[in-house]
């Protein structure tokens, strides 16, 4: 290299001084000499710029030669009974390692979430009392080809009744639609504010929010179906982003339960930066869909007597009957030293019937303040008001709910919450205390909400 | 019925405006898009008024650890060219792209160009465990630590640009060489200033420095972080100040966005001086690009490895 190094300068350098040379001899060429000079050095410093790149890839290759060589070296040595010394084996570069090893696998990650619960609540139900295993989530994910991925996430729990394996988002992305749109299709978490969003092990609380709990489920609302997404062009610059989506409507506690009756969910957010160290997320939801499941009337069986019969309503007698509305606003204030303030609120109202549930007009929101005072610890709170579906009237059912979190690393958490529930009507109260331990091993990569 | 009569008008409605929009707000200049003020400042000096650059992580928040955000999203999606660090510094660049959608980034394609190629890395693992806590696959990231790494980075960035948009090759070219002259000048400078403190014993937070401490000659007898990416411990602290005290170390060099409260505290056992530098334009606000980050790091390290009365916190 050096030889070459040398032949390569000593030819540059006839090529370029012979001209100068000439040009030298005529008096008019002055201001454009100077010119083709201060040219011809930006060339050189360029070229022993790309030279110390070439040099640096030559010296990276060579090291992954060396490597080589001596794994056939104690290969060769294997094959003749030789011992080899591991310890002495030099450093291996680990993505080729990777890619001998993984091949097309697919990125595979694990999280587990253990929930330690004390409560007053006196039901035997599943966490009460209890430390569990609240779930296994198995997550993975991949490119599909060029234009798509794959993400799948299949939550293994120890509930009391039985142990099963639930699909809790499988779902294919298909990008570079005409226009922009981005497309997804399978099971996933409802684009609902923000908290619905989040798998359990995500969330700031050892809980979901009330409001979230009674209005579409225990974990929130994942449901088989379509969304399409893209980014609203403006001349502001401003992040607007809209998603509409079609959901299978068997799920979700505000809705019919019945699958071919689907949920109809759009979601507009937008996203402001006042300052350079906080930022404010702002988004609004909209679902409608239907409140007519299935239930339990009396009839006259022709004898004058009252038995129960399952009844359906007809189709399209409740077409709509359920619509909800929501807004969110989330606001970060990064401070100095990795420190973080942040705080979320969400508010649903919903506008229904009331042929299913009492109510028909619940709403509820919830609002969490949190601080990172340090690497390692966390603490916030998180109120909660709500005016649940099966409750008639104005009242509401509040929660207070303190909590701690430390970071023991990126990979494992702590969560310490205590919560203080006083339900609707004022007589019934539950204190409980939760201890939740989050750990995650493989790959584990959160999508950018 | 009513589906229908709301959903697909508005749909049409929808697709029309966003079809005049795109053609509205088509760009004239290279749309530019670095994960890190550093690579869009260097990006700049190479692109200038031939491109448009964007940055993505703020220099105020520790790069690991960065959540894009919804501008972040649509920054990407409207670029032409990605430019990032590649290894696995930006642990959020994937699920990044995967929110913006933009097909040119998916794969090595031309449009996204890894600044790391050509670039010797140090500390590539023999084995991968998260029980040596959160260690990088492919080696350490912080590469751009050294400013002799920030040469191949120029270059690396002309070549890529002068893929993307061939006519101004020269022009790319010359800019970066550009670039690299002045940086070989200031090399040469800082290296000339830091000559006096060959070998001498450092303490780091992160294991973010070794390309700079291994540039300019100091030796690190160990991090605050018993493992990378874990907060540090009382047992791992005893060790480290007792280290600390054995070799007579002088500084403990951490970045701005990392805790102050336990340097301070074996700062207090051992009278060890807290340097804050960076390695992100823009942090601190006067370091407005690569040269006069390097500047400000090496006059801090400078002051407090010299005269002792460097910028402590």
């Amino acid at each position: 290299m050096r030889l070459h190094q040398w032949v390569f300068s000593l030819l540059l350098s006839f090529f370029y001084l012979g001209p100068m040379g000439t040009a030298s001899a005529d008096p008019t060429a002055g201001p454009n000499l100077v010119q083709e000079m201060a040219d011809i050095k930006r060339m050189v410093v360029a070229m022993e710029s790309h030279m110390e790149v070439l040099k640096s890839t030559v010296r990276a290759q060579n090291e992954i030669i060396e490597r080589q060589n001596y794994r056939i070296e104690v290969f060769e040595k294997k094959q003749t009974s030789l011992p080899i010394q591991a310890a002495a084996m030099p450093q291996t570069p680990s993505p080729a390692k990777t890619l001998m090893q993984g091949g097309f696998n697919p990125d595979i990650g694990v999280v587990g979430t253990t929930q330690g619960k004390l409560t007053q609540n006196k039901a035997d139900i599943d966490g009460n009392n209890t430390i569990v295993l609240k779930e296994l989530e198995v997550n993975f994910a991949g490119a599909v080809d060029p234009y798509s991925r794959l993400d799948a996430t299949l939550a293994l729990n120890d509930n009391l009744e039985d142990q099963n394996i639930d699909i809790e988002e499988a779902y294919y992305t298909r990008w570079g639609l005409p226009l922009g749109f981005t497309t997804q299709l399978g099971k996933f978490r409802a684009m609902i504010g923000k908290e619905n969003l989040m798998h359990a092990h995500q969330l700031q609380t050892a809980d979901y929010p009330l409001v979230i709990q009674n209005f579409f489920g225990e974990e929130g609302l994942s449901s088989s179906g379509a969304r399409l997404k893209n980014s609203i062009p403006n001349p502001w610059d401003l992040p607007l982003e809209f998603t509409g989506e079609i959901l299978r409507g068997n799920n979700g506690e505000s809705f019919s339960g019945i699958s071919r009756r689907p949920i109809f969910n759009t979601h507009l957010k937008s996203f402001f930066e006042p300052s350079q160290d906080t930022n404010l997320e702002l988004g609004w939801t909209t679902l409608f869909g239907d409140e007519n499941p299935p239930r339990t009337i009396l009839v006259d069986d022709g004898t004058g007597v009252m038995v129960e019969e399952e009844y359906t309503p007809a189709e399209g007698q409740d077409r709509y009957g359920v619509k909800v509305f929501g807004g969110d606003a989330t606001f970060n204030w990064f401070l100095p030293e990795g420190k973080r303030v942040m705080s979320q609120s969400e508010i649903y109202f919903q506008n229904r019937t009331g042929r299913v549930y009492d109510n028909n007009a619940p709403w509820g929101f919830y609002s969490l303040v949190e601080y990172r005072f340090s690497p390692k610890f966390s603490t916030g709170a998180r109120f909660d008001y709500l005016n649940p579906l099966d409750v008639a009237g104005r009242q509401g059912t509040t929660s207070i709910s303190p909590y701690f979190i430390f970071w023991q690393s990126e990979f494992a958490d702590v969560k310490l919450q205590y919560s203080h529930t006083v339900y609707a009507g004022g007589e019934k109260t539950d204190n409980a205390a939760f201890f939740v331990v989050d750990f995650m091993i493989g790959a584990h990569k959160h999508v950018v909400q | 019925m009513m589906a229908k009569k709301i959903l697909i008008p508005s749909l049409v409605v929808s697709s029309f405006a966003l079809l005049f929009c795109h053609v509205l707000f088509a760009a004239d200049k290279l749309n530019v898009v670095a994960t890190t003020t550093t690579l869009a400042n260097i990006a700049s000096e190479i692109g200038q008024y031939k491109i448009r650059v964007a940055s993505i992580a703020s220099p105020k928040q520790n790069i690991h650890h960065y959540a894009p955000t919804p501008k972040d999203v649509l920054k990407v999606k409207k670029a032409d060219v990605l430019i990032h660090e590649g290894l696995d510094l930006e642990a959020w660049r994937q699920p990044l792209l995967d929110a913006a959608g933009n097909s040119r980034f998916f794969g090595d394609g031309k449009y996204s160009i890894d600044v790391s190629r050509g670039i010797p890395l140090l500390e590539i693992p023999t084995s991968l465990s998260r029980s040596e806590g959160d260690i990088h696959a492919f080696g350490n990231p912080h590469y751009i630590g050294d400013p002799e790494n920030a040469k191949i980075i120029a270059s690396n960035i002309a070549e890529g640009l002068t893929n993307v948009d061939p006519e101004n090759a020269a022009f790319y070219r010359k800019n970066a060489a550009s670039f690299n002259e002045r940086l070989d000048t200031k090399i040469k400078d800082w290296e000339a200033r830091m000559a006096a403190f060959q070998g001498a014993p450092v303490v780091t937070y992160h294991r973010s420095w070794s390309y700079f401490v291994k540039r300019f000659g100091l030796v690190v007898i160990g991090e605050v972080e018993p493992k990378p990416g874990i907060p540090p411990t009382a047992k791992h602290l005893a060790a480290l100040i007792q280290q600390i005290k054995n070799k007579n170390a002088k500084v403990i060099i951490k970045e701005y966005f990392e805790e102050n409260r336990t340097p301070k505290k074996i700062a207090e056992e051992t009278g060890i001086r807290i340097v804050n530098l960076s390695q992100a334009v823009g942090e601190p606000e006067n370091a407005k690009d690569y040269l006069s980050l390097v500047e400000q790091d090496i006059s801090l390290l400078e002051e407090a490895l010299g005269t002792q009365k460097g910028r402590v916190s």
